[in-house]
């Protein structure tokens, strides 16, 4: 007889950890064939495959009979959390039983891993295109399984999530998606944004490819096309070159730009625009309409500091300030420049925008436009209503009133996002001073804010074409905790921190 | 003191009807009371103890029970029914019983609703009743004329909404200006708009370029949507002077008056002493300033300067409550005080209290009624449907012995050419232009004549 579960129902949490992680194994067989098309060592991801699957069956086999397919919303935390604390240890697995010296301790090698789920693009790489092809391919392919979220693709596709899947896929998608009016099934929604994601990952990758095969970029192999297709949808920021888009000419520059830009919208969004042809959703969207105005601002200030500190003039300036602003903005982390040598207004710019992220329902973390919108507007209701006392303003979005409730935590978002980034800023330079290495504050800032944010690059060392390997390991894995928590937005995990939540 | 409201009998009187009313409030009472005279009436309420007065007082049948099942109908007599007047508080039984008449029967129906998606549903002819009218709206209506606001009786779309056919009444005390009493040809007319007849009475005047608009007139106009906004101000002839009005009570009344008001981009600032109320209401209206406090909170009043206002609507829940609200708003020096009553003797109690208005939402919907029942031509006038007026769109034939012809030569027949749609842009003609070949034009015409204008284009 089963007894009802006292507080979190841990068992049922793992009994899905482990159905997907069975799915997750199949992953590894995508880089396994390119190994053997590359004529390289397919058996890493084979062995991590079969370790997965394994492991995926024993917590099944562990949580003993099937405990009924649903998990409620509280124990979605639990598994979020663990999905996407689980999920690169395993894809870490290829780093550390192949051939790869430079990720050969385990914690380098789950950085990396998370910073590709995450689809942050930091990397403790120094010298990227040391990889084997193979290798390369699973640091993108990681970005583009993380970018839209396993588990939303688990709730488009494993039966068994028909049930109790909104609170996973509100979990995972990023940004506040209370707002958003979902008006088909979540299964459906789960579906839409991975067609779309789908469909615009195959668009890059023939657009990318059809400019290498005109030969107007010769850099732009088959192989770069798809690995680049993957991160920039992903708004990851892997590169499978060491000078990121810098190996690329400028054509393929503002390729890749475009699709920032593109992947940085919300995906329910541009679902009606592209697929159901509803024009006006999109020009209306209050949210769109912030994000073109913080990338235009963002530029321009840029572009401002490198015409008139010389930094770069004409039409380099405007691509590379451009490139650079979005880049940064989206929390995709590509450079087409060493940014960390342009003048400290473009580099103060690109530290706030850091702080902007892309839109909610996106491939991209950091705050988001969205909260930025509510947040604006809650501060124009305070001052209104320290002049009317007895004012009733709701806040909309869209023309829609947003609950009480909703903003309540969004502001909570925001502050723990804050405290959280001051945190690691100061641990890292805490575990700097205790190490006797040199850390900046600036350094510290740049590194908490870009993994915090899911950027990737920072500034210093960590920079646009730089690493993180100085990084001590501690350090590093402060920077892993943060990745983690900035791509589930902090509070699946606060919670999992409170002492309510396990109680009965 | 203005009195709106109050059964009139000043309307010619058609033959004997059998008329089915369907609830005994007081909405029900007022039409009675108008119509139990020449008409043989019968009564629905589910509550014996509301039929029993009417049934004292008025030679009036009486049936109890639930106006909406067809057992009940019957007994009230449905097959050889003339007129149902559903007036009961509840629009949804209302139109069940509608429905229901409409298949049982040939009679006409009136349907009493409350909410604009109703009446917009059945302005666009997907209800099929015969007339609906909503207390809230009509009193809405009533209050943008008490304030200065010319009411837009009714608005049809043409072409996508550039061209808009709109009826304006002109209020009663309008001052003669730039526009009104002035002979059409003279006047100063707003840009984009064609004056296509005046209604005055119960007469439709040919709008020649020697009429003139007079006070209490009703307009009927062909207009671009900005010409519209721009006849509204001039018909009130102070538009610009009536701005910020202050609703008490977001209720459905409060905020159905606040989005009419509102529509004529005139502020609004309602104030409702529940929560949740105030909250829904400030969902729904994304332009009113909604404020959460007391309408007997003298310091709130004070404070937020509503004695500023042009003036005071209260839609408050009691007739008390209106009247101490209303004569607060006074003391605090607001200029005009409108309210609502529900007991149709507080008239009397606002008025020697000192309120400026007072205004009673069922005897303005209880007259609609009567009127439409009295004549329905009267009324489909004013909704440009039925019988004697239509309003065209047609393309012109490039056969047409009228193409090619300035409309100053066009033969008079009382017909007006509103509006001309010609390669995707909108005309508003005078008498210099011409009628080209392949022109959308929207006519204005008697009925009558409406097949040979479709012929002669």
């Amino acid at each position: 007889v089963r007894t009802a579960p006292r507080g979190v129902d841990v068992g049922s949490a793992f009994d899905l950890v482990g159905g997907v992680l069975k799915w997750v194994g199949g992953a590894f067989l995508v880089p396994a064939a390119v190994a053997v098309g590359y004529g390289e060592a397919a058996w890493p991801f084979l062995v991590s495959a079969v370790i997965t699957v394994g492991c995926g069956l024993a917590l099944d086999q562990i949580t003993g009979e099937k405990r009924g397919a649903a998990v409620g919303p509280r124990e979605s935390f639990l598994v979020v959390a663990l999905i996407w604390l689980l999920v690169p240890v395993f894809g870490a697995l290829p780093f550390l039983i192949g051939d790869v010296p430079q990720l050969s301790r385990p914690v380098d090698a789950y950085f990396e891993s998370v910073s590709g789920f995450t689809a942050t693009g930091a990397t403790v790489l120094t010298d990227i295109e040391a990889l084997d092809q193979a290798m390369l391919f699973w640091r993108q392919f990681t970005h583009w399984l993380g970018g839209m979220g396993i588990i939303i693709l688990a709730v488009a596709v494993l039966p068994r999530l028909r049930v109790g899947g909104r609170q996973l896929l509100q979990s995972e998608l990023a940004g506040p998606t209370e707002i958003e009016r979902f008006s088909t099934t979540i299964r459906q929604t789960a579906r839409r944004l991975w067609t779309l994601y789908v469909g615009l990952t195959v668009v890059a990758i023939l657009a990318l490819a059809v400019v290498g095969w005109t030969g107007m970029d010769d850099a732009m192999t088959p192989f770069q096309a798809v690995s680049h297709a993957m991160s920039v949808i992903a708004l990851g920021g892997f590169s499978s070159k060491n000078d990121s888009a810098a190996a690329f000419v400028p054509l393929t520059q503002y390729l890749l730009l475009l699709f920032m830009i593109l992947a940085g919208v919300n995906f329910l969004r541009l679902y009606r625009l592209l697929v159901q042809r509803q024009v006006d959703v999109v020009r209306t969207d209050e949210e769109l309409r912030l994000y073109g105005a913080f990338l235009v601002l963002g530029s321009a200030l840029i572009i401002t500091e490198l015409v008139a500190g010389d930094f770069a003039q004409g039409e380099e300036a405007v691509r590379t300030g451009m490139f650079q602003a979005v880049a940064i903005m989206s929390t995709t982390g590509f450079a087409t420049a060493d940014y960390t040598l342009w003048g400290p207004l473009a580099i103060m710019t690109l530290l706030l925008l850091m702080f902007v992220g892309a839109s909610a329902g996106s491939t991209g973390g950091s705050i988001k436009v969205v909260r930025h919108l509510l947040l604006f507007k809650l501060v124009r209701r305070e001052l209104d209503s320290s002049v009317h006392r007895e004012i009733v303003r709701p806040i909309t979005a869209n023309g829609v009133a947003v609950e009480e409730r909703s903003l309540r935590s969004m502001v909570v978002f925001v502050l723990l996002y804050l405290l959280t980034f001051a945190i690691g800023a100061l641990a890292l330079l805490l575990d700097a001073r205790f190490g006797g290495r040199e850390l900046t504050a600036f350094e510290a800032i740049g590194a908490s804010a870009a993994c915090v944010g899911n950027v990737g690059p920072a500034f210093g060392f960590a920079g646009a074409f730089g690493s993180y390997a100085p990084m001590s390991d501690l350090s590093t894995v402060v920077l892993t905790a943060l990745m983690w928590l900035g791509r589930m937005e902090i509070i699946p995990v606060a919670v999992l921190l409170a002492r309510t939540y396990w109680r009965g | 003191m203005a009195r709106l409201g109050g059964p009139s009998c000043d309307f010619p009187t058609l033959a004997h009807m059998r008329i089915v009313v369907l609830g005994a409030g007081h909405v029900g009472a007022a039409v009675v009371e108008a119509l139990y005279e020449e008409h043989d009436i019968t009564v629905i309420d589910t509550d014996a103890r509301r039929l029993a007065p009417l049934a004292d007082r008025y030679d009036v049948h009486t049936v109890e029970g639930n106006g909406a099942t067809k057992s009940v109908l019957r007994q009230a007599g449905v097959e050889d029914l003339d007129l149902l007047i559903a007036c009961s508080p509840n629009e949804n039984a209302n139109l069940v019983a509608a429905m229901l008449v409409k298949k049982l029967s040939h009679a006409k129906v009136l349907v009493r609703a409350s909410s604009m998606e109703y009446l917009e549903a059945w302005r666009e002819r997907e209800i099929d009743v015969d007339f609906m009218v909503s207390s809230e709206l009509e009193t809405a209506n009533a209050i943008l004329g008490l304030v200065g606001v010319p009411a837009a009786r009714q608005t049809d779309v043409f072409a996508d909404g550039r061209v808009q056919v709109v009826e304006y009444d002109v209020p009663r005390d309008a001052p003669p200006g730039p526009v009104i009493g002035r002979p059409l040809r003279e006047a100063e007319l707003p840009q984009e708009s064609r004056v296509v007849a005046i209604i005055r009475g119960d007469r439709m005047v040919p709008a020649r370029g020697d009429e003139r608009i007079e006070p209490g007139d009703r307009v009927i106009l062909v207009a671009s949507p900005a010409a519209a906004r721009a006849w509204s101000e001039v018909i009130s002839g102070e538009a610009k002077t009536v701005d910020d009005i202050v609703v008490f009570g977001c209720g459905q009344m409060g905020r159905t008056i606040a989005r009419v008001l509102l529509e004529r981009d005139i502020r609004v600032r309602l104030v409702d002493s529940n929560e949740a109320r105030a909250r829904d209401a400030a969902e729904e209206l994304h332009e009113a300033r909604v404020f959460n406090a007391s309408a007997f909170d003298a310091d709130f009043l004070a404070r937020e300067r509503i004695g500023a206002g042009t003036a005071a609507v209260f839609a408050l829940n009691d007739d008390a409550k209106n009247l101490f609200a209303g004569v607060l708003a006074e003391l605090q020096g607001v200029h005009l005080t409108i309210a609502l009553t529900h007991d149709p003797r507080a008239v009397d109690v606002y008025d020697r209290a000192g309120l400026d208005m007072a205004l009673n939402p069922r005897q303005v919907v209880a007259e609609e009624l009567v009127r439409f029942a009295h004549d329905p031509r009267i009324r489909q006038i004013a909704m440009l449907e039925g019988d004697r007026f239509e309003i065209l769109d047609l393309t012109v034939r490039p056969e047409s012995e009228l193409a090619g012809r300035k409309l100053d030569e066009l033969p008079h027949t009382g017909s007006v050419i509103g509006a001309i749609i010609r390669g995707g842009t909108v005309l508003f003609p005078h008498g210099a232009d011409e009628l080209r070949p392949g022109d959308r034009v929207i006519i204005f015409v008697e009925s009558e004549r409406a097949s040979l204008v479709e012929r002669v284009l």
